[in-house]
């Protein structure tokens, strides 16, 4: 057993290496798919941070629970039926509370199971570490993925439909960026704002 | 061996698990997820005949102003006035456009046109859904079909303007919209002279 400061440092180190050091987005380059086909407009893209964020959590309590019970050469496999499993879950409960949002992100949340930021936390991850701490991972990694989507979405909804949140920002008569609205739109954004997270946190190429 | 069975009951059950979790979470969320389907259809209905009704009155409202009607197995939708609605779908340039198109007792003149699926380039092509667009299809005649001229030069009463930028969405969701009337619009009338 670790002390207790030892274990609050070590929730801290887990917490800030997910939203930023190992930020999957910037750092590892997971889960681009996803990010830039939803972040169109910021209520997707919060639906979509909140929909994986869930997967993160229930896939890191479960691999974190069963993780000395899984069979080393079944453990993708035992990954791949977790996750999809919480995926249809979400992908259920969308469908059923949220319609609209659903009917706007609906082929990517099926995508999720294939979301490479949670496949890659299972296996770095999960399978070696406890609940506790398996779970401040999953929230850390949920919250890093949510606000670089929200952060680009907002650009993109601004930019591409004169819009936050489906309330009217810009300005009558304003010219919309349609580049903005489409996939090409979030090449430019994402890639941006990767460039200036790795210039902060001095990552460089190896 | 015992590891290899092990491994196979191990994916086994656990896989029996959650299968058993998705058919809960589906027998607990399918009859929401139809309703809100059903919703969505009344209301696509209601717009086309344009009748105006609160976002959580749906049903009430369809219940009191339309009629469901069947004829050889086409459904369609009558108003207290008369206008007629009937669901249409094809494929537009993307994806599949699908919505109600609205038609006066006449069955010459369009009432009305909602689109409730479609999956084209968002900002040009996806601006057929907008209101502005779609207005201009009301008091269309369409036994001759439906034109599509340039933005803005519609003058006849059979033409209707394209979008700058979206004429192929436009022109693919005029050919949906005189196809399905072509199709489904004989049919009707038959029903409803009977």
């Amino acid at each position: 057993m670790k002390s207790a400061t030892g274990a609050k440092g070590q929730s801290l180190k887990t917490f800030l290496n997910g939203v930023w050091r190992d930020h999957p987005i910037f750092s590892m380059i997971l889960g681009i798919c996803s990010a830039l086909a939803v972040s169109n407009k910021v209520e997707n893209a919060i639906a979509m941070g909140a929909g994986v964020t869930f997967v993160l959590l229930a896939t890191g309590l479960l691999i974190a629970m069963l993780r000395r019970l899984i069979p080393t050469r079944v453990r993708m496999i035992t990954y791949m039926i977790v996750i999809a499993t919480f995926v249809i879950v979400v992908d259920r409960v969308l469908k059923a509370l949220f319609p609209d949002i659903s009917q706007a992100i609906g082929p990517y949340v099926g995508l999720i199971i294939t979301n490479c930021i949670i496949m890659g936390r299972a296996e770095a991850f999960y399978i070696q570490n406890r609940i506790g701490q398996s779970l401040i991972d999953a929230v850390a990694n949920g919250f890093g993925y949510t606000y670089t989507l929200v952060s680009v979405a907002v650009v993109r909804e601004l930019l591409g439909f004169g819009t936050i949140l489906g309330f009217q920002v810009m300005p009558e008569g304003f010219t919309k960026w349609v580049v903005m609205a489409m996939a090409p739109g979030a090449f430019f954004v994402l890639a941006i704002f990767i460039w200036i997270g790795r210039s902060l946190a001095g990552m460089e190429e190896e | 061996m015992k590891d290899k069975i092990l491994m196979i009951v191990f994916v086994l059950v656990l896989g029996s698990i959650l299968t058993a979790a998705l058919v809960a979470v589906n027998y607990l969320t399918t009859p929401v997820i139809e309703k809100n389907e059903e919703i969505a259809i009344k209301s696509s209905i209601l717009k086309a005949l344009s009748i105006s009704f609160e976002p959580d009155e749906v049903e009430e409202t369809f219940s009191n102003n339309v009629e469901r009607r069947q004829q050889n197995g086409t459904t369609y939708y009558v108003a207290e006035d008369g206008d007629i609605a009937f669901p249409y779908s094809g494929s537009g340039l993307w994806g599949p456009i699908e919505g109600v198109i609205a038609i006066q007792p006449n069955f010459e003149t369009l009432e009305g046109i909602t689109i409730s699926r479609q999956e084209e380039t968002p900002g040009l092509g996806s601006r057929i859904t907008e209101a502005e667009y779609l207005a201009q299809f009301e008091g269309k005649r369409f036994t001759e079909g439906l034109k599509l001229v340039q933005p803005g030069r519609s003058s006849a009463d059979n033409e209707v303007d394209s979008i700058t930028g979206a004429t192929m969405t436009t022109d693919a969701f005029v050919k949906i919209l005189n196809e399905n009337l072509r199709e489904t619009v004989p049919a009707i009338a038959e029903g409803e002279t009977q």
